[in-house]
Formats: structure tokens, sequence, C-alpha cells
């Protein structure tokens, strides 16, 4: 009699649970589908994230993983770094300048590319093409161009007086950060072009129509009628490049290695020097979580006012 | 304001009409030029004799100095293992994704299960992760899998910074593929994999080329995760390899580098040319 009880209740039990997940046959098939992606996420992102707090209380030196439990005095430290402000200001320098320019010019070329009505084939490969080159090539070009005996880019600019005949533009103090933002933002800028032009084409025509009709002019008519349209979109672009630029590591670090002198030491290419350069483990993993946080705001803020699982439903 | 006779407002209108025309064409003229000056300048040294490269400079090519010397650079030396690794990394990288996404966009297509809109907006936040966050602490976790230096631990990462975009797109793609044709595959006594693997995937082919588009771009372009997860020199891909090289100062033949620069740059060119319309679709789905 008791055991049947229990057994039931069991019963109950199990099926509330199953019931409450919602786990029928069908959903136990549904889960599976999605479990290699859940197993990429949890390895290559959860416990990553997770991993670097927990080293980050750690003192580790890299080439000897001896752990000594520090608690939160690496975040002490960072936070007393001189280097780590210094780098914070350039991160922020190096974002702004590269999501205002890329903003510029990403519309820039879309609004071309919206009007003209010969080449626009031609033109919008041209713009792929840059998206599509690889950063190292990018790079390998940008450093050839600079080259102090050679480099094109290097003649032209010591002909106009904006650098010496024997100065490395990209090691140049003033020069190096400068010029990293203008090479990125060649690569980038499409990035701004690509997000806006399926908005800008989705404006009806008859729009403008009734507009010129009315005697307004070509200014009158982008800022009335294109930009409130495409101002979503381009908040969202922002939101993006800003998010991705304050994590760039890759070009960066290939131009300039964050030289010289510091000049273009962002914080991911501290952390990265911290790690590998400096030989500590555990400081270097509080500054990725300093980091994390910095795109955890981000994020927040990216799916607090955009809804972006909304905007790819409709 | 006074107003203007008709024909001042004709003339001035299409003085107006006229200078906005050459401002347009002027733009699309310049970006064409700072775009594409540069891979210009790239190809031409790569096709110019590497001493040429560092005595004379040409605007053009001439053809005493042309030549496709620079191209031995493949078949010797550390590059040419560069080129396979990034090679074998990116076709393991289109592989992977093609496949976790595919089994994943169906399973979200055609299966009920709960959750299923909170685990797509989970899926989201892999635009956020950062090469550089995620491969600071990854560094020690794949020296203690074993994963370190090894081309498949370069692979998973990739994968993994892929999937939100890869997965996004085969569930909305194969929500518009109507499920009648699989009822009747099912009525006709063939088996759910079955059916998915003769039915389903052949209609998705738009979909597969965006996904392996998007990975190719994902993983030829990747420096950052090479860098860490594959810090031995013989191990590593492209972009870190040929940079190491650099920095070491052993290499600096212009040519060489512009000969190899270029080839790396072919198929992401061509991809950009012809599949144009693959590559749009998928921002589509990406941006709205």
């Amino acid at each position: 009699m008791a055991s049947e009880t229990v057994e039931s209740t069991a019963a109950t039990d199990r099926r509330s649970v199953t019931e409450r997940l919602g786990l029928d046959s069908e959903a136990i098939r549904g889960w599976l589908t999605v479990l290699p992606v859940i197993l990429l996420y949890l390895f290559v992102a959860v416990t990553p994230i997770a991993f670097a707090f927990y080293a980050s209380l750690f003192e580790i030196p890299l080439l000897a993983p001896e752990w000594t439990f520090t608690g939160f005095s690496n975040y002490v430290e960072v936070l007393n770094m001189g280097s780590f402000w210094s780098a914070l200001w350039l991160g922020g320098l190096f974002m702004v300048g590269s999501t205002v320019l890329q903003l510029l010019v990403g519309l820039w070329i879309a609004l071309v590319l919206n009007k003209i009505s010969y080449g626009q084939r031609f033109l919008t490969a041209v713009a792929f093409t840059a998206y599509l080159v690889p950063t190292v090539i990018v790079v390998l070009i940008a450093l050839f161009m600079f080259d102090v005996e050679i480099g094109v880019l290097h003649i032209a600019g010591s002909n106009l007086g904006l650098w010496g005949e024997r100065t490395f533009a990209l090691g140049d103090q003033t020069w190096a950060m400068p010029l990293v933002v203008l090479i990125g933002s060649w690569k980038f800028s499409i990035f701004v072009t690509i997000f806006t032009l399926a908005q800008l084409r989705a404006i009806p025509e008859r729009f403008y129509e009734a507009a010129k009709i009315c005697g307004a002019s070509r200014w009158e008519m982008f800022r009335d009628i294109t930009l409130p349209r495409i101002m979503g979109v381009l908040l969202i672009a922002v939101l993006l490049r800003a998010i991705f630029m304050f994590n760039k590591f890759d070009i960066i670090w290939m131009l300039t290695e964050g030289g010289p002198a510091g000049a273009t030491t962002t914080l991911p290419i501290l952390a990265y020097r911290t790690a590998f350069l400096e030989n500590s483990y555990g400081l270097a993993n509080a500054m990725a979580v300093i980091m994390f946080i910095f795109l955890a705001i981000g994020a927040y803020c990216y799916f607090r006012a955009f809804n972006p699982a909304k905007e790819v439903d409709t | 304001m006074s107003a203007p006779t008709e024909s001042e407002q004709r003339l001035s209108y299409e003085t107006r009409d006229r200078l906005y025309q050459v401002a347009l064409y002027g733009s699309a003229a310049l970006f064409t030029f700072i775009i594409l000056f540069p891979i210009y300048w790239m190809v031409q040294n790569a096709f110019t004799d590497s001493q040429a490269v560092i005595t004379e400079f040409a605007w053009f090519p001439s053809p005493e100095t042309v030549t496709l010397e620079n191209f031995s650079v493949l078949t010797a030396g550390a590059v040419p293992t560069y080129v396979i690794n990034t090679i074998v990394v990116t076709i393991g990288t289109i592989v992977l994704v093609v496949a976790v996404s595919l089994v994943a966009g169906y399973g979200m297509a055609r299966f009920r299960f709960k959750y299923k809109e909170s685990f797509a907006q989970f899926l989201l936040l892999g635009y956020m992760f950062s090469p550089i966050v995620l491969g600071l602490p990854l560094y020690l976790i794949w020296s203690e899998t074993g994963l370190l230096n090894a081309r498949i631990g370069l692979v998973i990462a990739l994968s993994a910074i892929s999937m939100p975009f890869a997965v996004w797109l085969m569930w909305k793609y194969i929500q518009t593929i109507p499920e009648s044709m699989e009822e009747s595959a099912w009525i006709a006594g063939a088996s759910r994999w079955r059916t998915f693997w003769d039915v389903v995937v052949p209609q998705t082919k738009p979909a597969i080329v965006a996904c392996a588009l998007f990975a190719f771009a994902i993983a030829w372009n990747d420096f950052t995760f090479a860098q860490i997860l594959l810090p031995s020199q013989d191990s590593t891909t492209f972009a870190p390899g040929i940079m190491r090289l650099i920095d070491q100062g052993g290499y600096t033949s212009w040519g060489d580098i512009m000969a190899v620069s270029f080839l790396m740059t072919i198929p992401p060119l061509l991809f950009a040319y012809f599949l144009q319309e693959y590559l749009l679709k998928g921002f589509e789905v990406r941006t709205r």
C-alpha cells in the first residue's frame, strides 16, 4: 500500500517535470538537432568566459603555470595600471574615430549606389571586394604602400610634407593612430553600406516624386524622407560597429603591434601583451573579463533597443 | 523671396541637376579608385620582378620587368604550409558549419519544442563574441585538452562564432519550404532521416551556399584565433604565419609577399562577383 503511493507520486512527479519542460518525443528530437550547436557554444563561449573569470582570481605565469590564488587583487592591479587607463582612452578614440568615419563613408557609398543608374552591379562588386579582402592582405598591402623605401603612399605623404622622408608613417607617434583608423575603415565602411542598402531600396519612389512636385530640394528629400526611414538600421550599424571596433585586435596588432611606444595600444592589444609577452595570464584574464563586461553592456543595449529577433522575423 | 521667372528656374534646376549628376558619378569614381587602387598595386607588383619592385618605382607594369617568378614563393619555404593550413581550416569550418546548421535549422523549423524561441534569442548573443575575449581563456583550455596547435581546435572555435548566422539562416530558410513534400515521402514509407536527406537538403541549396560563404569569410579572414590557438610556427595558418615571418625580419621581398597576397585574394574576389545575390540574401537575413 505504502509503496504504491510512493510509486504513484513519483510517477506524477515525473510526468509533471516532463510536462513542464515540454519533453515529449518531438521535443526531445528537436533538442537533439540543436545539441551540436549547444555543445559548440558551451565549449567555445560559455566555458571560456567562466574560465576567464576563474583564472582572473589567480596569479598565473604562463610559462610555468603554477596558480596562486590572489582573489580580486588582479582587478585592483588592473584598475591601478596607468597603461590600462591609457589603453581604455586609446581604445575609445579608435572606436569613436572608426565608427564615425565608417558611418559617414558607408552611408555615402550606399546613397551613391542607390542612385546611380550605370555601373551599379560593378560598384556593388567593388564595394564587396573591400569587405571580403582578408584583413591580413589589407595589412600586407598597407605595410607595402607605407614602406620607407618604395611605398607609394609613403612617398606621396612625404612629398606633401605630412611626414619625413625617412619616417615610417605607421611607426610615427602622431600618424600611427589616424592611419590605423583609416586602413580599418577602408575595409569596414562597406558593412554600413550593406546594412543600409536594402532599407534604402525599400523606400517607394513615389515619396520622392511627391516631394519633387511640392518643390523640395534634394537635401530636404534626404532629411525628411530618406533619413527617418534608415535611422533605425543606421543606429544598429553604429552600435555593432562600435562594439566590433572596441574589441578589434587583428588589424591593430598586425599593423603596429600596439606601437610606437603604446600609441595604438587599445584594450585588446594590452590584454594580449599582458598574457603572452609579459607572462601574466591571470592579469590578462581580468582584462578579458572587463572587456566582456563592456561587451555585455553593448549587447544589452543592442537587444533592449532593437530586439533583433523580432526584426529577423519580419 | 521674389519669384524667379520660369526660364531662370528651369536653368537653375538643370544646372543643379547636372551638378548633382557630377557629384554622384564623381563619388562613384572616387570610391572605385580608393578601393581598387591598393588591389591594383598589389597585383601589379605581384607580377613585377622582385628586384625591380624595390629599385624602380613605376605606376604601370613594363614588359621588361613583368615576371611570374614571385609565385615561386609557393613552392619553397614555410609559406606553402601556411596556405595549405588555411585551406584545410577553411574547408573544415565550412563542412562543420553547414552540417551543424542544417540539422539544427531543420529541427527548429520542423519540431515544436518549448524554449525554442529563447534558444534562438540566446544564439544571437553569439554576434557579440569577440575572438580576443574568447581566445585568451581558450588558450589554456585548448592546451589542457590537447587542441592547442591542432587545426581541428581552430575549426571548432571558428565554427562556433559562425553559428548564430548559419543557424538562423537555415531555420528561416527551411520554414519557407512546404512540408507537404516531406509528408508524401513519409507516406511512401521513407524514414525521417531519409526524408531530410533526400527531400529537404536538396531544396536548401541556396541557404547552404550562403552559409558556406559566410563560414568561408570568417575562416579565411581569421587572424586572432589562429594567432592565439596555433602558436607554433609550423602548424599555423597564413595570416599569423606571414606576419611572424615579416616580424623576424627574415622576409621582406615585397614581390613575393604581393604574389602570395594576390593568390589569397582571388577566392574572395571570385565569390564577391559571382555570388553577389547569395551574399546580399545572407545579409538581409542578418540585418532584418
